[in-house]
C-alpha cells in the first residue's frame, strides 16, 4: 500500500494514480508503440505471469511475433480507444478469455499516441456459462423459439430446426402450423399483451408434413418493462403420447366391445327364443285351429322383431367409436326438442313431462346429436319408471343448470326409484329392469356419449320415491375440446391442400 | 289315477313363459309362472310343482339365488330343477362357480336359449318319470 504523501498537490495526484493502477479490478497494462510491457499492475501479474522486458503478444498469446489484425496497433495509429474479446494464454498455459479496453495515452489531444493503456479482465466463466446455456438451449429436448413482436422467428434450438426447418427470420403461425396469418387464440400474443405464462396444447405441421401434438408454454423473455419484445416458446412433443392415449382408448373400446357381445348374444338367444315360441305357439295354433294362439304366437314373433330392430340399433350406437362432433347449440333448445317429441308419448302413459329451463343457460360446444340420445334415454327410463309405479300418475322435469362453469342436465322423476343392488348395475352392460322391453344399453351408451364430451353422469335414486340423473359437463372441457376439434379440421384441410 | 303333473316357470321374459309354457302345456303339465325369483319362491313353496324351469339372468334377485334357497329348503329342496338360460351351458356356465357353494348339488338339467323342444320334452318327461319311479322304490323299500 503506497504511503499517503503529505507535502505536495502533485505528490497527492501521483499517489492517488499509483493506487487506482494497481487497485483498479482490471488487469492493466501499458504498452510502447514497440509491443513492449512498460508497466503493468500486479493484477496484470497475477493473471498472465512475469512481463519485464517482454513484448505484449508473447505475455498475452505466447507468440513470437504480433497479432493479426492488432487492435493496440490501430489506435497507436488513429488515437482511438477500442474494446476486443480476445483468447490467449494464462500464466499457467491455460487457455485464458478476456475483453480488452484499449486507451491512447497522450501527452495533448490529438498527439502522437506513443504509449497505449490495455485494461483487460477475464471472462472464462462468462464464456463458460455462456457456452453451457447455449448447450442447454440447443439440446434441451424439447422445441424452443424466440419470437418477435412482429411473430418472427429470431432464435430456435436445434431439435426444433430439426423437425420444423430453417426457421430464423420466417414467421412462427407458417413454421408451426403451415398457415398464411396469426392463429387465433394464439398463446404468444396473450403473453406479449398480459407478461404472463401461458400454457395451452397444440397441434402443428413438421418440415415433412407429419402432424406433432405438442404442450406450449409461452413466456415473457427478458427484463420487465413495460412492453414486452420477445416471447420464449418452449413446447414438448406429446405426439407419441397422442398416439398411445388413442391406442389406450381404442384398446378400452374393443375390450368393452369384446364384453358386449358376450352379452349381446345373450340377448339375441332371448330374441331367438321368443321367435321359434312365436313360431312353435302358432304352430299350435294352427294345428288346433286355435285363433287365440294363432294371436299369441303372431304377437310373440312381432314383438321379438321389434326387439332385434332396437337391439341393433341401440348396440351400433353403443359400438361407435367416434369422437363427438361438435356445435354451438342452446342446451335450453335441445331439451324442448326432446320434450316435443316424449311429451304425447308421455301423456299416454298418464305421466307429466315438463321442463325446468334456467334461463342463464347459454351456447356451448355440444354434440347435438349424442346428447339428443342421451336425454332420450333417460327420458323414456323415466317414463317407464313412472308407468312400473304403483301410482298412477308420474311427473318427469328435465332441467338445466350452469353453475361454477359446470353445464347441468338434470331428469327427475316420480317413478319406482331404485334400490342401492340396481344403482351399482345401471351402467353396466345389459343390464335392465325392464324385462324383455329394454336392451340394457341405453345408459351405458348414455354414459359413454357423456365421458366423450369430458363430462359425467351420476344417479341419486330411493325406491318409492323416484330417481334423478344428473348429466355434467365442464364448459372449460368442451370449449378445449371445440377448440381442438377445429384445430384438427384446419390442419387436415392444410396438410390435405399441401402440394 | 295318477295327480296331474304341474311346474313352475321362472322367467322375467313373458315370451319365454309363454314359449315354455306352452311346450309343458303340451306334455300334459299345468304351468305356473313366475316374472321374478322371489315371486318364484313364493309360488314353489304354494303349488310344490313336480319340475321348475328357471331363468339365471333376471334382474333384482338371480335364479341362482333361487336355486340355492330352493335346496336349502326342506319342502322344496326334492323338486327337480331344469335351468334355462343365455348362458352358454357347456363352455362358460360353471355352476359350481356361480352358486360359490360345493354343498350345492347341481340341477337336474341345463337348457340353452332357444330351446330344442323335442330334445326339452324329452328330458323333461324322463326327470319327473325317473324322478317318480324313484320315489315310488324308495316307497317299497320303506
Amino acid at each position: 500500500m503506497n504511503k499517503l504523501p503529505r507535502k505536495s498537490v502533485a505528490g497527492l495526484e501521483d499517489w492517488m494514480c499509483r493506487s487506482l493502477f494497481e487497485q483498479v479490478p482490471f488487469n492493466v497494462a501499458i504498452i510502447d508503440r514497440d509491443y513492449n510491457i512498460v508497466s503493468a499492475n500486479s493484477n496484470f501479474s497475477e493473471y498472465f505471469g512475469p512481463w519485464k522486458g517482454k513484448k505484449c503478444y508473447k505475455v498475452y498469446k505466447n507468440l513470437s511475433q504480433p497479432c493479426l489484425g492488432c487492435d493496440a496497433r490501430l489506435t497507436f495509429e488513429d488515437g482511438q480507444p477500442r474494446l476486443s474479446d480476445e483468447s490467449g494464454v494464462d500464466q499457467h498455459g491455460k487457455e485464458a478469455h478476456y475483453v480488452v479496453h484499449i486507451a491512447p495515452l497522450t501527452k495533448r489531444k490529438g498527439g502522437a499516441v506513443k504509449y497505449i493503456v490495455e485494461m483487460s479482465r477475464d471472462v472464462v466463466e462468462t464464456k463458460n456459462w455462456q457456452m453451457e446455456y447455449q448447450l442447454l438451449f440447443e439440446r434441451v429436448p424439447c422445441y424452443i423459439t424466440v419470437i418477435d413482436r412482429n411473430y418472427t422467428i429470431i432464435r430456435a434450438n436445434e431439435n426444433f430446426r430439426k423437425n420444423f426447418g430453417d426457421v430464423v427470420g420466417r414467421k412462427c403461425f407458417e413454421v408451426y402450423k403451415k398457415r398464411k396469418t396469426k392463429c387465433p387464440n394464439c398463446p404468444a400474443a396473450r403473453t406479449f399483451r398480459d407478461g404472463q405464462v401461458h400454457r395451452s396444447q397444440q397441434t402443428g405441421i413438421k418440415k415433412g408434413g407429419e402432424k406433432a401434438h405438442y404442450v406450449l408454454t409461452t413466456s415473457p423473455l427478458g427484463r420487465q418493462t413495460d412492453q414486452i419484445a420477445h416471447v420464449i416458446e418452449m413446447s414438448t412433443d406429446i405426439t407419441d403420447v397422442k398416439k398411445l392415449e388413442k391406442e389406450v382408448i381404442e384398446a378400452e373400446r374393443l375390450s368393452a366391445v369384446g364384453q358386449t357381445v358376450a352379452g349381446l348374444a345373450h340377448s339375441i338367444k332371448n330374441i331367438l327364443m321368443g321367435l321359434e315360441g312365436g313360431m312353435y305357439i302358432m304352430g299350435r295354433g294352427l294345428e288346433a285351429n286355435d285363433r287365440e294362439k294363432l294371436d299369441q304366437g303372431w304377437d310373440m314373433l312381432e314383438r321379438n322383431f321389434n326387439k332385434t330392430t332396437s337391439l341393433v340399433r341401440d348396440f351400433l350406437s353403443f359400438a361407435k367409436g367416434k369422437m363427438p362432433e361438435l356445435e354451438i347449440v342452446d342446451p335450453n333448445e335441445l331439451v324442448e326438442e326432446i320434450i316435443g317429441l316424449y311429451k304425447t308419448v308421455a301423456a299416454e302413459h298418464g305421466v307429466n313431462l315438463r321442463a325446468d329451463l334456467d334461463t342463464k343457460v347459454s351456447a356451448v360446444p355440444l354434440d347435438p346429436k349424442g346428447v339428443h340420445t342421451c336425454l332420450t334415454n333417460l327420458v323414456s327410463n323415466a317414463i317407464d319408471a313412472c308407468e312400473m309405479s304403483d301410482s298412477k300418475t308420474g311427473e318427469v322435469c328435465i332441467s338445466t343448470s350452469d353453475k361454477n362453469g359446470v353445464l347441468s342436465f338434470i331428469v327427475s322423476d316420480d317413478g319406482t326409484g331404485m334400490d342401492s343392488d340396481i344403482k351399482k348395475k345401471v351402467f353396466t352392460t345389459f343390464f335392465t329392469t325392464k324385462g324383455g322391453k329394454g336392451t340394457g344399453l341405453g345408459l351405458l351408451t348414455t354414459r359413454k356419449i357423456v365421458k366423450e364430451h369430458g363430462g359425467k353422469i351420476s344417479v341419486r335414486s330411493k325406491t318409492g320415491t323416484g330417481t334423478t340423473f344428473r348429466i355434467s359437463f365442464p364448459k372449460s372441457r368442451l370449449n378445449m375440446l371445440y377448440r381442438e376439434e377445429k384445430s384438427e379440421n384446419e390442419l387436415e384441410t392444410q396438410v390435405r391442400e399441401r402440394p | 289315477m295318477s295327480k296331474i303333473r304341474s311346474a313352475l316357470i321362472v322367467d322375467d321374459e313373458p315370451d319365454v313363459i309363454a314359449y315354455v309354457g306352452a311346450v309343458l302345456e303340451g306334455c300334459g303339465f299345468t304351468v305356473h309362472t313366475a316374472d321374478s325369483s322371489e315371486n318364484g319362491l313364493k309360488i314353489a313353496e304354494k303349488v310344490s310343482p313336480d319340475i321348475i324351469c328357471l331363468d339365471i339372468m333376471m334382474p333384482k334377485e338371480s335364479g341362482l339365488t333361487m336355486y340355492t334357497k330352493l335346496r336349502a329348503n326342506k319342502e322344496l329342496a326334492g323338486i327337480p330343477v331344469i335351468i334355462i338360460s343365455g348362458i352358454q351351458t357347456e363352455e362358460e356356465f360353471d355352476f359350481q362357480q356361480l352358486v360359490r357353494d360345493s354343498d350345492v348339488p347341481p340341477p337336474e338339467a341345463f337348457f340353452e336359449k332357444p330351446i330344442n323342444v323335442s330334445t326339452f320334452e324329452k328330458e323333461v318327461l324322463h326327470i319327473v318319470d325317473h324322478l317318480k319311479a324313484k320315489r315310488a322304490r324308495k316307497k317299497g323299500v320303506l
